[in-house]
C-alpha cells in the first residue's frame, strides 16, 4: 500500500492542490477550521476542527435565484447555484466528520427530492479522510459504532504510523486523485496495523433510539432544557446539522431568493403566520433536537444524527451537550 | 438538473372575496395550469420579493389553480393588497394529498372549520367529478359569523344542489340575517351523529375545533382509520429539506399534510 513519509506530506497537499481547491484543517486564534491550503497552514491536532465541513456542501448563506421587477411583476432572471460547482478537496476529515458528510448526503441526496446545489457540490468534492490514533477529550465517536481508524465514506483515508502515514484509495475518485501524486508516495513498509485510540468518555447510543421513541412524554424533558440559553451555537457547530431558512434579499427593482442556516434551537423556526407555534418553548425545541439525532433520523435514514465528534460537549456555554442527554436517557426509566 | 427552489411566474386571473380576511386566487401560468395537483396537496406561493410560503390548493379548473387564502401575516396581507394580473411565483404540488383511491365506495363526513374548508374543499369537488366512485358526502361547516363563511356560492347552492350530497352550516354567533343554526361545528356534528358504518371523516379547521371534533367522532364509535385530517406547519422549502415541518420522523411537507387519525396518534403530539 502506498505510504506517504512525514517529510512528504507538502508535496502530497500540493499534488492535492493541483486538482482542485485544497481545504485542510488551519489554527486560526478563536479555534480551529478548514482553510484554503497555503505553505505551511496545515495544523493537525487530535479531534475534528472546531468548524465542522459542511459549509463546503451547505454554505452558511447560498443564493437560489435571482429576479427582476419589470412593469409586468417579477421575472426569475437568473437561477443560482450553476449546475457545476468548482473541484474541492478536504483533508484531514476526522471519521466522525466523514460521517457527518454520510448523514447530509442522506438528507439532500435522498428521501424523495434530490438538492441540485448540494449535489453539485459534493459531486466536485473528494474527501481525503484522516484516522485518529489520539482522541480529543471530547470525542465519543466510538457511541455511535464509528470506528476511529477507518472512514468508509471518504475517497481517501490516511493512516499515521510512526513516520509517516498508510494512505489507501477507498472510491475511483481517490484512485484519481493519488494517481497524481505518485511521485511523493512510497510503498509500504511492514508496519503493525495500530491499537485504536483510548477514549476519556464512555457513553453509548445501543438501544437509545428505540427507547427514546417511548419517552416524548417523559419527565426527564421537563428538567434537562432549563438551563439552554437558546444560543444555537449547538446547532452552528454540529457537522449534521442542516437546516436552513429561505429568505429574500430585495435591492429595490431587483433581488435575490437565498438560504442561510437556522436553527430549531430559536422560536421563530417554528412560528406560524397568525402566532401558532407547534415548539412554543425551549422544552419542546430542545427535545426535538435531540429525539431528531437520536431517534428520529435513525428511524428516517438509518444513521444517527450524531457523530460523536463532541463539539457541542466542548462549546454549549451550559453543558446540555448530547454526550450528557446520552448519559440521563440511559439512566432512566421508562416508566413514570 | 432544475433547481427545485425556483417557482414558475404565474399570474392572478381572478380574485375573489369571500370574507372581510379570506380571499380566493385564481393563478395561472402562460402554459395554462402551473400543474394538476390532487386534492389536499399543497403549493408554495411567493410574492417577489416579500417571500414564500405554502399554502393548500382550495381548487382547480381546467387551465387555472385556486387558493383560498387567510389574511393572517406580511406575505398574506401583501397577497391581499394584489391586483388581478399581478405576478405570482408558485411551485409544486406538495405532499400527499387525500387518498382519493382509498375513499372510493365510502360515504364521505366532511368537517370544516373557517378556512379548514379550503383543502375539503378541493376533494368535495373532486368527488362531485368523480361522483359514481363515491358515497353519500356530507358537509359540516360553520365559522364565526356568517359573513366569516367562506365559498358561500357552492355551501349554499352547488353543494345542497349535488345528488347524494347533504350540507350544514352554523355559525358561532348569527346575524340578523342569518337563518340557520348557531353553535360549534362539534356539537353540530354530534347532533347529526352520523354512524360510522362505511364511512370516513375528514376534518380540518382550527387546533380546538378539531380537538372536539376528534373527541365526538371517537364517541359516536369511529376507528382510528376511518378519520383524516390535515396539519399546517410553517414550511421554508416543502422538499423535506429545511428541517421545520418535522413532526417526529416524518415531515409533513412529504408525508403529509393528510394524515389518518391512527398515524397522527403514532407521532409526537406536537401540532
Ligand atoms: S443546548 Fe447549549 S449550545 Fe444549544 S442552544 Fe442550548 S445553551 Fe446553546
Ligand atoms: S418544509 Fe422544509 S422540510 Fe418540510
Amino acid at each position: 500500500m502506498p505510504w506517504l513519509k512525514d517529510e512528504a506530506m507538502p508535496a502530497f497537499l500540493a499534488a492535492l492542490q493541483s486538482q482542485g481547491r485544497l481545504w485542510v484543517p488551519v489554527e486560526e486564534e478563536w479555534g480551529s477550521c478548514l482553510a484554503v491550503w497555503e505553505e505551511k497552514s496545515l495544523r493537525l491536532t487530535p479531534g475534528p476542527t472546531l468548524l465542522a465541513a459542511k459549509g463546503l456542501f451547505l454554505p452558511q448563506t447560498e443564493k437560489l435565484f435571482h429576479y427582476r421587477v419589470e412593469a409586468e411583476g417579477a421575472v426569475i432572471s437568473e437561477s443560482e447555484p450553476p449546475a457545476a460547482a468548482a473541484r474541492q478537496i478536504v483533508f484531514g476529515l476526522r471519521p466522525c466528520d466523514v460521517a457527518a458528510v454520510a448523514v447530509m448526503d442522506k438528507v439532500f441526496l435522498d428521501g424523495g427530492y434530490v438538492d441540485c446545489a448540494y449535489r453539485a457540490r459534493r459531486e466536485a468534492s473528494a474527501l481525503v479522510a484522516l484516522a485518529c490514533r489520539e482522541a480529543a477529550p471530547t470525542c465519543f465517536c466510538r457511541a455511535f459504532g464509528l470506528d476511529p481508524l477507518a472512514a468508509p465514506g471518504a475517497d481517501v483515508l490516511l493512516l499515521p504510523l510512526e513516520g509517516g502515514y498508510l494512505v489507501r484509495a477507498q472510491t475511483a475518485k481517490g484512485e484519481e486523485l493519488l494517481a497524481q501524486a505518485q511521485g511523493v508516495l512510497a510503498q509500504e513498509p511492514a508496519l503493525d496495523w495500530p491499537a485504536p485510540p483510548a477514549f476519556l468518555l464512555e457513553v453509548t447510543a445501543a438501544g437509545v433510539p428505540a427507547k427514546l421513541a417511548a419517552m416524548f412524554d417523559h419527565p426527564l424533558w421537563d428538567n434537562l432544557y432549563q438551563k439552554c440559553l437558546g444560543c444555537g451555537i449547538c446547532t452552528y457547530l454540529c457537522p449534521t446539522c442542516y437546516c436552513f431558512d429561505v429568505q429574500s434579499a430585495d435591492r429595490g427593482t431587483e433581488g435575490y431568493r437565498y438560504r442561510c442556516w437556522d436553527s430549531c434551537m430559536f422560536p421563530e423556526y417554528t412560528l406560524m403566520a397568525g402566532g401558532h407555534n407547534p415548539r412554543p418553548t425551549k422544552k419542546e425545541r430542545v427535545r426535538n433536537r435531540f429525539l431528531h439525532k437520536l431517534c428520529y433520523l435513525p428511524e428516517r435514514f438509518g444513521v444517527f444524527g450524531c457523530v460523536g465528534c463532541g463539539r457541542c460537549l466542548l462549546k454549549c456555554p451550559v453543558n446540555l451537550d448530547i454526550a450528557a442527554v446520552l448519559k440521563k436517557v440511559q439512566e432512566v426509566g421508562t416508566h413514570v | 438538473m432544475s433547481n427545485p427552489y425556483v417557482p414558475v411566474i404565474a399570474r392572478i386571473e381572478r380574485i375573489i372575496e369571500e370574507t372581510p380576511d379570506v380571499k380566493t386566487f385564481h393563478l395561472v401560468t402562460a402554459a395554462g395550469k402551473p400543474f394538476a395537483p390532487r386534492p389536499g396537496q399543497l403549493a408554495m406561493l411567493s410574492l417577489l420579493p416579500v417571500g414564500e410560503g405554502m399554502f393548500s390548493v382550495s381548487g382547480q379548473g381546467e387551465a387555472h389553480l385556486e387558493f383560498a387564502i387567510k389574511k393572517v401575516g406580511q406575505l398574506t396581507t401583501a397577497l391581499h393588497e394584489a391586483e388581478v394580473g399581478q405576478a405570482v411565483g408558485i411551485r409544486g404540488p406538495y405532499g400527499n394529498g387525500f387518498p382519493v383511491e382509498e375513499l372510493q365506495g365510502k360515504d364521505l363526513v366532511f368537517i370544516g372549520g373557517g378556512i379548514g374548508l379550503a383543502p375539503l374543499r378541493s376533494l368535495i369537488n373532486y368527488c362531485l367529478a368523480h361522483r359514481p366512485d363515491y358515497g353519500e358526502l356530507l358537509i359540516i361547516y360553520g365559522a364565526r359569523t356568517p359573513a366569516d363563511l367562506v365559498f358561500k356560492e357552492e355551501l349554499f347552492r352547488h353543494w345542497p344542489q349535488a345528488p347524494g350530497t347533504a350540507v350544514h352550516v352554523t355559525v358561532d354567533a348569527g346575524d340578523a340575517g342569518w337563518q340557520g343554526p348557531v353553535g360549534l361545528v362539534p356539537a353540530l356534528l354530534e347532533q347529526l351523529n352520523p354512524r360510522p358504518q362505511g364511512k370516513v371523516a375528514i376534518t380540518c379547521g382550527p387546533p380546538v375545533m378539531i380537538k372536539f371534533v376528534l373527541q365526538a367522532l371517537e364517541r359516536m364509535g369511529y376507528r382510528d382509520d376511518q378519520v383524516i385530517t390535515t396539519l399546517e406547519r410553517r414550511m421554508k422549502c416543502g422538499l423535506g429539506k429545511c428541517g421545520r415541518c418535522n413532526l417526529g420522523s416524518k415531515y409533513v411537507c412529504l408525508d403529509g399534510p393528510v394524515f389518518t387519525l391512527g398515524q397522527l396518534k403514532a407521532l409526537p403530539a406536537e401540532y
